[in-house]
């Protein structure tokens, strides 16, 4: 019986680690109230995937893919692909990041908040105050 | 050289987007002249690609001449070449009309603000035309960021509804790469159509269905489709004016292209899941064109009326890839090219309003039709195209979807289609009777001296959408014949 | 409501990894599909092909170097997003670095005082920008890249203005500036790609560069042209982060 979990884990485990933190990360979006923790919880659900991508990438008995001498065997190497695709995954999660942690800045000096319950209070009071001014015009 | 026009389109605007900010720093109007230029140049090639196509058949560029499993591989056949004629145009078209919107004094804002525009151009173009699938993950993202920050220049409460669109948008693109993760699990390749060889060789059901599972939601809430639209109504009502019509009338049909290319190029229908995947589908457009059309009619923004109305017409096109004839597949493409000049000139027509009485109100549009003859019949027809009145392009379309359904039987498709078409008729005419026949109320015209209705830059738009609403629908039998030169073989 | 959205993404959180972990490969599989099918042309072809020893390098700049083009457009984009949104209103200027009161202690020296400017800026930043360059062209020899040296490059002008007075400084861009740097760099890689193309090949074709040497070593002076636009644009890119964040000027854009 251990040994087979302890075969199952060390084949598939991996994979359901990743994925359980990719389930925590779409929670966290739903549930926090808070717009920063949902960033954050964003990143997380990100990392998730790239972590499920390096481990498509990994063989066992195999090092870094830089080539050591000109004659190459491909199982001595890990998959370089993986990684070459996560480097681009890693620096659009940096840039969605930024520009939503500058997104935050405008909302939190504009409404002083970024509380989602609040924020949502306060446009509409907003759009009341509006909607009266133009009726007063 | 010629062999190269399918990476130039997509190079053109890019180049001249990367360039912007510098020409502007250099020249104050320098930047934008070069990227109206690109974008003129990109629709022209694009133009000559599709007689290149039509003449020649599909159009295969492997890039950096690497053969495709192993380099990045765009495809060009007769569907792509079609839409990024319509694409590229309606970029063009909004890098016209987008100047009049810039604060001039703010060289930084306008460069970059066109910048971003065509970054957005290069963005949808990119994703239409590229066959490899984590390729089409990066232009996926190039065209959020720079939706994100174009929404945002729309006042605060832009902000607020780009930050919900980012986190939605960021959900569906981390699903989509989950998606292609698993796919790239089980055939160990990126290319479409090598993912579709092996893939049709069988014995990856399950891994295809996780797969699609992800996929589904990923493009919905890219494309807004029904129970996925949340984001959509705030962020096209707060849009920034300018970019306005491209982000409406292009960036919701762009993903739905790439669900296309997933269940009918690489997946292939002779899989019996992909039948309950297609009814799913299925069901969600019917209940979003039933669910949009209820919503628009409540509403007296007329922004807000046509970010709902889009949330129809998106279940049009999705319906159409439900079905899954060819005939139906070519009426939703047909509808995708109508849709995207109708909603684009409406937002053309409603930018022009708001330049010239500041207004989006739909009860202060009273006969408005005296100060702005042209800008009213662009409106109408537009409104009677979404309607779907005989001559313009929302007829056939819907046409082409209903001759689709019957051929399989899909009643319950047609009798929504017939709603929904009614539906529509009720908010488009209130529309039109708010512009021709109500009274008048007291609009102050915010520039006086003008001799034309409007600058000439608004007028370029504004024709063209008028003249391409016409046209789809008077050379349908064309274009249909050229869509289903690709559609004939991956139909149902 | 949440609560129910919740208790069903745990379910679906316990059951995914159960229903999905017999249809993934193997964790070190040598023979799985993904190690085999693309990944092996990618390890065996490298050296010859591209003249690269670093696969990851070979597959990112010159077997998918379409991909980083948008990549290295995506930074852009970012740094040009962030100054967009933060700091467009040079009207209502209210400059968050400047009117701040230098800190002191209770008897009176600058409480930085720990820091040695003297060393840092004749002896750390020299450093600093020396194994940038190297990092950028080791990057197909070894580990390294692009991103990193462009990642160095940009911390080099932080720590420069972080520690320069405000009014003396060594080299500084303004934030039009920048962003046009960023730009630049993106740009240099598109045009490595169009030189190619007017060299008579595809587009990023680096065999057909229009140059009189050996296959080889066309593909490392393609190689080596890109990076220094990524590290270019990464540079750039950082700096205008850094500009928007200390021109970050308060406005309310509302107009409707």
């Amino acid at each position: 019986m251990m040994t087979t979990i302890n075969a199952y884990l060390a084949a598939k485990g991996i994979y359901m680690l990743t994925l359980v933190l990719l389930a925590l990360g779409v929670a966290g979006i739903i549930v926090c109230n808070n717009y920063m923790k949902k960033l954050i919880c964003m990143n997380v659900m990100q990392v998730a995937v790239i972590f499920f991508f390096l481990c498509l990438g990994q063989k066992y008995p195999a090092t870094i893919p830089v080539a050591l001498d000109s004659a190459v065997k491909a199982s001595e190497y890990v998959n370089p692909l993986p990684h070459g695709l996560m480097l681009t995954a890693i620096v659009v999660s940096l840039g969605t990041t930024g520009v939503g942690l500058s997104l935050l800045l405008r909302i939190r000096e504009k409404y002083g908040t970024i509380e989602e319950d609040d924020l949502i209070r306060r446009e509409e009071l907003m759009n009341r105050k509006a909607k009266n001014g133009g009726n007063r015009k | 050289m010629t062999e190269n026009i399918p990476v130039l389109i997509i190079l053109l605007p890019l180049c001249s987007a990367l360039l912007c900010l510098a020409l502007t720093a250099l020249g104050r109007n320098l930047g934008i002249i070069v990227v109206k230029l690109s974008c003129l140049a990109s629709f022209v090639l694009s133009c000559f690609q599709l007689h290149m196509v039509v003449t020649g058949g599909t159009i295969h560029y492997a890039i950096g001449n690497y053969a495709p499993p192993f380099g990045i591989e765009l495809v060009i056949d007769s569907l792509n070449a079609v839409l990024l004629v319509c694409f590229s145009l309606i970029g063009f078209l909004t890098m016209i009309f987008a100047e009049n919107f810039a604060d001039k004094k703010r060289p930084m804002l306008v460069g970059g603000a066109c910048a971003e525009t065509a970054l957005l151009i290069t963005g949808l173009l990119g994703m239409t035309s590229t066959g490899d699938v984590f390729n089409l993950y990066v232009f996926l993202e190039i065209t959020s960021l720079s939706a994100y920050c174009l929404i945002s220049l729309g006042g605060s409460r832009g902000v607020v509804s780009a930050f919900r669109y980012m986190l939605v948008g960021t959900i569906a693109a981390t699903l989509y790469l989950l998606g292609i993760g698993v796919l790239y699990s089980v055939t160990g390749t990126l290319n479409m159509g090598d993912m579709r060889e092996i893939l049709s060789a069988g014995g990856n059901e399950r891994a295809m269905m996780t797969a699609m599972c992800f996929l589904v939601p990923a493009f919905g809430i890219k494309m807004a489709l029904f129970p996925f639209h949340g984001w959509q109504p705030s962020a096209y009502t707060h849009a920034e004016p300018g970019s306005r019509p491209l982000i409406t009338g292009v960036m919701g049909k762009v993903p739905a292209i790439a669900m296309f290319r997933f269940i009918f190029c690489i997946y292939g229908t002779e899989f019996g899941f992909v039948r309950s995947f297609l009814l799913i589908i299925g069901v969600f457009s019917v209940s979003g064109m039933l669910y949009g059309s209820l919503m628009a009619m409540g509403q007296t923004d007329i922004r807000k009326v046509l970010a709902y109305s889009s949330v129809a017409q998106i279940g049009y096109i999705s319906l159409g890839f439900a079905i899954g004839t060819p005939v139906a597949l070519a009426g939703a493409f047909l509808h995708m090219m109508g849709h995207a000049f109708m909603k684009g000139g409406l937002f053309f027509c409603t930018g022009a309003i708001r330049y010239k009485f500041g207004t989006t109100d739909i009860n202060e549009f009273g006969r408005i039709y005296k100060k702005m003859p042209l800008t009213c019949g662009l409106l109408t027809i537009a409104a009677l195209s979404m309607i779907g009145i005989p001559p313009t392009a929302g007829f056939f379309s819907k046409w082409y979807l209903a001759l689709g359904a019957a051929q399989e039987h899909e009643w319950i498709y047609i009798a929504v289609l017939v709603i929904s078409s009614l539906l529509n008729a009720v908010y488009f005419f209130r529309l039109i009777e708010k512009v021709f026949i109500r009274h008048s109320s007291e609009l102050k015209d915010r520039w006086q001296s003008e001799a034309l209705e409007l600058p000439v830059s608004i007028i370029i738009p504004i024709v063209v959408c008028f003249a391409a609403i016409l046209g789809i629908g008077l050379f349908n039998v064309k274009l249909v014949d050229i869509l289903l030169m690709t559609l004939e073989g991956v139909g149902l | 409501m949440r609560k129910t959205i919740t208790v069903i993404l745990l379910i679906i959180a316990v059951f995914v990894p159960f229903a999905t972990s017999d249809i993934l490969p193997v964790i070190g599989d040598p023979q799985s599909a993904p190690n085999t099918h693309v990944s092996d042309y990618y390890i065996e072809h490298a050296i010859e092909e591209c003249n690269s020893p670093n696969m990851v390098t070979a597959v990112i700049v010159d077997y998918r170097a379409f991909d980083t083009m948008f990549e290295t457009t995506v930074m852009f984009l970012a740094g040009l997003s962030v100054v967009i949104i933060l700091a467009n209103r040079p009207k209502k200027r209210i400059p968050a670095f400047s009117s701040l009161k230098r800190l002191k202690t209770a008897d009176g020296r600058p409480v930085y005082r720990t820091i040695n400017k003297d060393v840092m800026i004749s002896v750390i930043e020299p450093l600093i920008l020396i194994y940038a360059l190297y990092v950028l062209f080791h990057g197909e020899v070894s580990l390294g890249g692009g991103f990193q040296a462009g990642a160095l490059i940009g911390m080099t002008y932080l720590l420069d203005i972080m520690v320069v007075k405000r009014q003396r400084p060594i080299f500084r861009l303004s934030k039009a500036g920048s962003a046009a740097l960023a730009g630049i760099g993106p740009l240099i890689y598109a045009l490595t790609g169009i030189v190619t193309i007017l060299g008579g090949g595809l587009y990023l074709e680096y065999n057909k560069f229009p140059l009189s040497v050996h296959q080889a070593e066309l593909h490392s002076i393609g190689i080596t042209a890109v990076e220094i636009g990524v590290t270019i644009g990464v540079a750039g890119t950082i700096i205008t982060i850094l500009n928007a964040l200390m021109e970050r000027t308060y406005f309310d854009d509302d107009n409707d």
